[in-house]
């Protein structure tokens, strides 16, 4: 029997012609296997009743393509040929997943970031929550065994720099595998200026602290 | 004593001379099967509940009808003195959530709404959002007298002697006169909680809703936060039946609908009770499968047949 999860998987692929809209997942029931599928499409109060009134059901389409997009990097570590596979391939293949859909990803995360309520102002925790996803699942493909302030900076290293090479995407998608390398690459000299500030900064420290000593001070 | 065309605008079959009932929502009451876990047996009738009672199935058509009976002359008046009016807004949303017209003509079922007070706000739906006349909304009630207030209330519209309504006389549970397969729309408003088998009117509801159709249900419900559920009880357990006593001259019968609420299925469990008659739902939970009003104090849940 059909679900409103399932219809929300029918409706995906119909992004691409219909866009992020209620008459993608009206046009659902049209994809269900033979025997099942209707001969016509969903009425705008049957997609309410499964969906959502208005926005809410297509902010609920959105979000099913989301999370079809953490599944789809998944495809990196199974496609890849040295286990676990590089942070580079995984993001790679998570922004080979907007291709298709590049030309209705704006007005998507425009609604995304929109509130439902009567005060209209910029709401950036859907934002944060996608990029963050995409780095968690990023880290758990590649192996990352980061843990306790490493594990947050990781991620918080990960999801800019995929914020980043998405929004140039959004602009330049011939130009965004480039700049997501150049990213990767300015990311990872960063983080190891800042390991070795770190391991100078704690040599300084010790010494003062053997200075303090040997002065009789402690 | 009807006219013959009235009588061919109501269709209400031979069943005209049951006892006066004004009240509205009454429409389903006949025993059938609930508790399918629990197989009668011949020293055991089958039992369902009436208010905080546990009584026969056959029973309980008759004591709702006593209950509806008696409170049905000021029904009105104490529906708006109760719920303070709340109880218009309530179905003005439910309506308007259901945008019916939106995408064309809609063949709609409105079940127990004898008063036709769903049905007329769908139908001036349609017409004044979206320039439709030609949505219909099939009206089917149990009780005759409550078609005939809804007859007369429709006398008052444009939509009079129009193919855009009509009235039945039918039990929520038994739809047989409906084909299958034949409405875009059915809505029961306050009326499910009346009916001895709510399983048995999903069951029918499914049947004659094509597919693509959606089932909508706007009932009294529970209320989920503890602080104004523990306002809600004191209000309802001790104000309503003394309202009930002062403005209707009888407490006993609204005892029994505040009881008949507090007895009607929270809400996720109504809402697996929808998916198991087939129909597909949101999310299970409160905005998706159901929609809580007032904190929880009416609800509305939503199916649709796949």
């Amino acid at each position: 029997m059909a679900s409103s999860s399932k219809l929300l998987k029918l409706a995906i692929p119909l992004v691409r012609t219909h866009g992020f809209s209620r008459e993608a997942l009206a046009r659902s029931v049209l994809e269900l296997p033979a025997g099942e599928a209707h001969s016509e499409p969903l009425s705008d109060s049957a997609v309410s009743s499964l969906f959502g009134e208005g926005d809410k059901a297509r902010k609920n389409l959105i979000e099913a393509w989301l999370v079809d997009g953490v599944r789809h990097m998944q495809k990196a570590e199974a496609e890849s040929t040295s286990a676990p596979p590089t942070l580079r391939d995984v993001l790679r293949t998570r922004l080979q997943y907007n291709e298709p859909v590049l030309a209705q990803l704006p007005e998507a995360f425009a609604l995304l970031a929109t509130t439902s309520s009567n005060f209209h102002f910029v709401d950036p925790l859907p934002a944060l929550h996608h990029a963050g996803r995409i780095a968690d699942e990023a880290c758990y493909a590649i192996g990352d065994k980061s843990l306790h302030l490493s594990w947050y900076t990781k991620r918080a290293s990960i999801a800019s720099v995929y914020t980043a090479a998405e929004l140039h995407q959004l602009v330049s998608p011939n130009t965004a595998y480039a700049f997501l390398d150049s990213l990767l690459d300015k990311s990872a000299a960063l983080s190891n200026s800042l390991g070795e500030v770190s391991l100078f900064s704690s040599y300084i420290l010790k010494s003062w602290q053997g200075i303090i000593k040997s002065q009789g001070i402690l | 004593m009807l006219s013959s065309s009235t009588k061919q605008a109501l269709r209400l079959g031979s069943r005209f001379s049951r006892p006066a009932t004004h009240i509205a929502r009454a429409s389903c009451a006949r025993a059938s099967t609930s508790a399918p876990s629990n197989p009668p047996s011949p020293e055991q009738p089958r039992t369902t509940s009436f208010g905080f009672r546990t009584v026969p199935e056959d029973a309980k058509e008759s004591l709702v009808k006593e209950v509806f009976d008696s409170v049905a002359s000021n029904y009105d008046l104490m529906n708006d003195a109760t719920s303070f009016g709340v109880h218009r807004l309530w179905k003005d949303s439910f309506v308007s959530g259901l945008k019916p017209g939106r995408k064309g003509p809609m063949k709609c079922i409105d079940v127990a709404g004898g008063t036709g007070d769903i049905a007329l706000r769908i139908l001036d739906h349609a017409r004044e959002k979206y320039y439709d006349r030609e949505t219909t909304v099939d009206i089917a009630d149990i009780n005759a007298e409550m078609l005939k207030e809804g007859y007369r209330r429709f006398k008052k519209t444009m939509y009079h002697n129009t193919p855009q309504v009509a009235f039945h006389e039918a039990n929520a549970q038994e739809m047989s006169k409906f084909p299958d397969n034949s409405y875009d729309l059915y809505t029961i408003a306050f009326g499910i909680r009346n009916c001895t088998s709510i399983p048995a009117v999903l069951k029918e509801a499914h049947r004659i809703l094509k597919p693509g159709g959606t089932f909508a249900c706007l009932e009294f419900s529970r209320v989920t936060n503890p602080v104004l559920n523990s306002l809600y009880d004191q209000y309802s357990f001790s104000v309503i039946p003394v309202m009930g006593t002062v403005l209707a001259g009888d407490s006993a019968s609204y005892q029994y609908l505040v009881e008949s609420i507090r007895k009607f299925p929270p809400q996720p469990e109504f809402a697996q009770m929808i998916r198991d008659a087939g129909f597909a739902t949101g999310k299970h939970e409160e905005g998706g499968a159901w929609t809580d009003l007032w904190g929880g104090i009416a609800c509305i849940h939503k199916g649709v047949k796949l």
